[in-house]
């Protein structure tokens, strides 16, 4: 009896604290003149807390008796939440938007104009062009860059010295380090190179490197491009390099698992991805782990890494527009990015890039085409596809390109 | 169903009473005393309007706009008439995920219903002990919410070290290290299959076994000393006094594995779907949210829901018949 007592008992407390959970989540307080408020993703919370107050503390002081509350979101589900708020009414005031996701946004007018304000915010004039692009839209600018991440190769040291290789100068060299990494490894599911089959950013990377492109823009329409001889040339170097060195599934992707896990637990030499990855390279090969850039098909020429990043953009419809842009004017201040830049990301301009592995492989990047629709391409997975279809050999490189060039003409110029 | 008759006598003896009344002249209090049932099923009546019928409203009214980003941020859709529906329907890939999704409830309720059964007639025949331990085994089943149940599915299926490729393996099966259980639409959606029979089971098992109780056992042994085997007893006296339930649960199963969403979502994974897999529930939410055509997505929602109140009706009026007859 008092166990049932007890076990109901919880049961009601758990069920309140989900709906008052769930009442904070889905019904964010409608800001006032008296607080604002900023929808940041996870990685400040993880990675930079010490930004946030310190930004927060600063933004208080010149405007007392404000608050602020910043509300710390996830990126599979952002926009899901967004959306929702759109249709409420009860949008936050300062929101990070990954540069991918920025363009149908500002096409729909989702976001206020920030372009009369541009030299307001701190090195607006050295913006680092990639990110400074995804906040354009229509020669309007909508949006202030945050930070950038570029992706690198992240590998342990002792496993190369074994083989007495360095770091690679030219994709050819990194072939021939993957064989011979792999005849010295004889266990089945070990990958040289740990690359998730449909890694399309890491892909595209190979595209772009023989001189191809996903996409177009001429006559006032978008052109899929991926039917051309350059990036054709592109995805047959991406399916040798992939069947000499990883192991991974064809169709996985790379988000399950996290390729650092494998790597953690021994089954890669090197793995491909984000430079943060090498927070995570597990204790056992914390102290051999190190990082260089992707080489390129052309020796000494680095291959070109796809430019991830943040974007701060202020709703249409936030309630005080003035307020939020100071947050984001002193959140994005110099100091604010050499914060950043310390823990290991790419600052917001070129005149704050140092020399990290991260820095350096920015320098040669690529993005996405900026058309509205391209984060329908992305959502469905038409890059995935192709790339399963030519690995697994369901499709020939001709007939995969053509599908998926066809469907990418046909989304991008969609209404 | 024996104790109808004491309602229906006191229902008849109410109709009764109005009918002598009416001869009098109405008042004003008479009116509100006659009306009194009206007012005690309005609350209900204004909640279910409230709760189902101002979203499916809202639902048929975004189905006939063009209701995208653009107007979520205008609060404001435009009206495009049956433009939606045509799109839908013209749609190659409304057809195949359609022809996709009937194989796939097909293959799901006939598994859950055949296993269901055969584990409901084996409680029956095992010591209370087994009994006791099959039933917890099913209980925690059917506790286990769907979300994590994914996460066990993908643990265990999983490319580099999932416990299905070890065993099978070890079983000398074959070679299925690295075996890629999400490499075709085929093995995809059967571990879908498998998971969602696997959590739907519990349900019929506890309905059906509950059903065999009321099996007659004087029948059972009548027909078994009329030199029945088991399977003829099975088909001759069980099946048809379990008939309702089977239907019941049948129809039930093709409603909620029609309309299946969180499994094939979650297990499928969101980068990995795509035309070639869809489900009806995962093509809805893509359309709607995913591509941000909230117009298209309600449309196809309403024809999910006139083909599953196109069962439903067949069900009622099976539900109805059954009760004529007995």
């Amino acid at each position: 009896m008092k166990a049932r007592f007890v076990a109901s008992l919880a049961l009601v407390a758990a069920l309140v604290a989900v709906s008052t959970a769930a009442a904070r989540t889905d019904s964010p307080t409608r800001a006032s003149a008296s607080k604002i408020t900023v929808w940041l993703q996870v990685d400040a919370q993880s990675g930079w807390p010490e930004l946030v107050s310190s930004t927060n503390s600063a933004f208080q002081k010149a405007h007392p008796g404000v608050s602020v509350d910043v509300q710390y979101q996830t990126w599979p589900d952002h926009l899901g939440k967004f959306d929702a708020t759109l249709a409420g009414g009860n949008v936050p005031d300062v929101i990070e938007m990954g540069n991918t996701e920025m363009t149908k946004y500002m096409a729909a007018g989702a976001f206020a104009n920030l372009s009369p304000d541009k030299g307001s915010f701190a090195n607006s004039r050295s913006w680092l062009q990639g990110l400074a692009a995804s906040a354009t839209y229509n020669g309007k600018l909508y949006g202030v860059p945050y930070y950038a991440g570029s992706r690198v190769v992240t590998y342990r040291t002792d496993l190369y010295k074994k083989i007495k290789a360095k770091a690679p100068k030219s994709l050819a060299q990194f072939t021939s380090i993957a064989k011979k990494l792999r005849a010295r490894n004889g266990k089945k599911s070990f990958s040289p190179v740990y690359i998730a089959g449909t890694d399309w950013y890491f892909a595209m990377s190979f595209v772009y490197d023989y001189g191809g492109t996903i996409a177009t823009f001429s006559h006032g329409k978008w052109h899929g491009a991926l039917t051309s001889s350059k990036a054709r040339a592109g995805l047959a170097a991406y399916k040798r390099f992939f069947n000499v060195a990883s192991r991974a599934s064809r169709t996985g992707t790379e988000d399950r698992p996290q390729p650092y896990d494998v790597f953690a637990q021994g089954g890669a030499a090197s793995i491909v991805g984000p430079a943060w990855f090498s927070c995570c390279t597990g204790k056992k090969y914390k102290s051999v782990t190190n990082q260089f850039v992707m080489p390129g098909h052309r020796a000494g020429q680095s291959m070109p890494g796809f430019l991830g990043g943040s974007d701060l953009a202020v709703p249409a419809g936030a309630n005080d527009k003035a307020l939020a842009k100071d947050w984001i004017r002193i959140f994005t201040s110099t100091d604010g990015e050499k914060t950043l830049q310390a823990k290991g990301n790419i600052p917001n301009a070129t005149n704050l890039l140092g020399n990290s592995v991260n820095e350096r492989a920015a320098k040669r990047s690529w993005f996405v085409p900026t058309a509205k629709n391209w984060v329908n391409v992305e959502n469905g997975n038409v890059l995935r596809t192709m790339l399963a279809r030519i690995l697994t050999g369901k499709d020939s490189i001709k007939e995969a390109t053509s599908t998926a060039s066809d469907n990418i003409t046909l989304t991008l110029n969609r209404p | 169903m024996a104790s109808s008759h004491v309602p229906s006598e006191a229902a008849l003896a109410a109709e009764a009473a109005p009918r002598l009344r009416r001869r009098r002249p109405l008042t004003w209090s008479r009116v509100l005393r006659g009306s009194v049932p009206y007012w005690l099923i309005l609350p209900v009546l204004a909640t279910v309007g409230a709760i189902l019928g101002y979203p499916l409203y809202s639902l048929v009214r975004l189905s006939f706009q063009r209701y995208g980003l653009f107007e979520l941020i205008q609060h404001h859709g435009v009206w495009v008439g049956l433009s939606n529906f045509g799109s839908v329907l013209h749609d190659p890939v409304f057809w195949h995920t359609l022809v996709r999704t009937v194989i796939f409830t097909v293959a799901n309720v006939g598994l859950t219903m055949v296993i269901g059964t055969l584990i409901a007639l084996l409680l029956v025949q095992v010591s209370s002990v087994i009994r006791v331990l099959l039933t917890t085994g099913l209980v925690l089943v059917w506790a286990m919410p769907p979300v994590v149940a994914v996460q066990v599915w993908l643990w265990m299926t999983n490319y580099e070290n999932g416990v299905v490729n070890y065993i099978l393996t070890k079983l000398h099966v074959g070679d299925y290290m690295q075996h890629d259980w999400y490499a075709s639409t085929f093995s995809m959606l059967s571990l879908v299959t498998a998971l969602i029979v696997w959590g739907a089971i519990p349900f019929v098992v506890v309905t059906v076994y509950a059903g065999l109780s009321q099996v007659p056992g004087e029948l059972v042994e009548a027909a078994e000393i009329d030199g029945a085997r088991p399977f003829r007893v099975f088909k001759d006296v069980t099946v048809p006094i379990l008939k309702p339930i089977f239907l019941i649960l049948t129809s039930l199963s093709i409603i909620w594995d029609f309309g299946v969403f969180t499994q094939p979502f979650l297990l499928i994974g969101q980068s990995r779907i795509d035309t070639s897999n869809y489900v009806m529930g995962t093509y809805l939410y893509e359309q709607g949210y995913f591509f941000h055509d909230f117009g298209r997505g309600a449309a196809i929602s309403i024809l999910m829901l006139l083909m599953v109140a196109l069962l439903s009706v067949v069900y009622v009026r099976k539900m109805v018949q059954f009760d004529e007859v007995r």
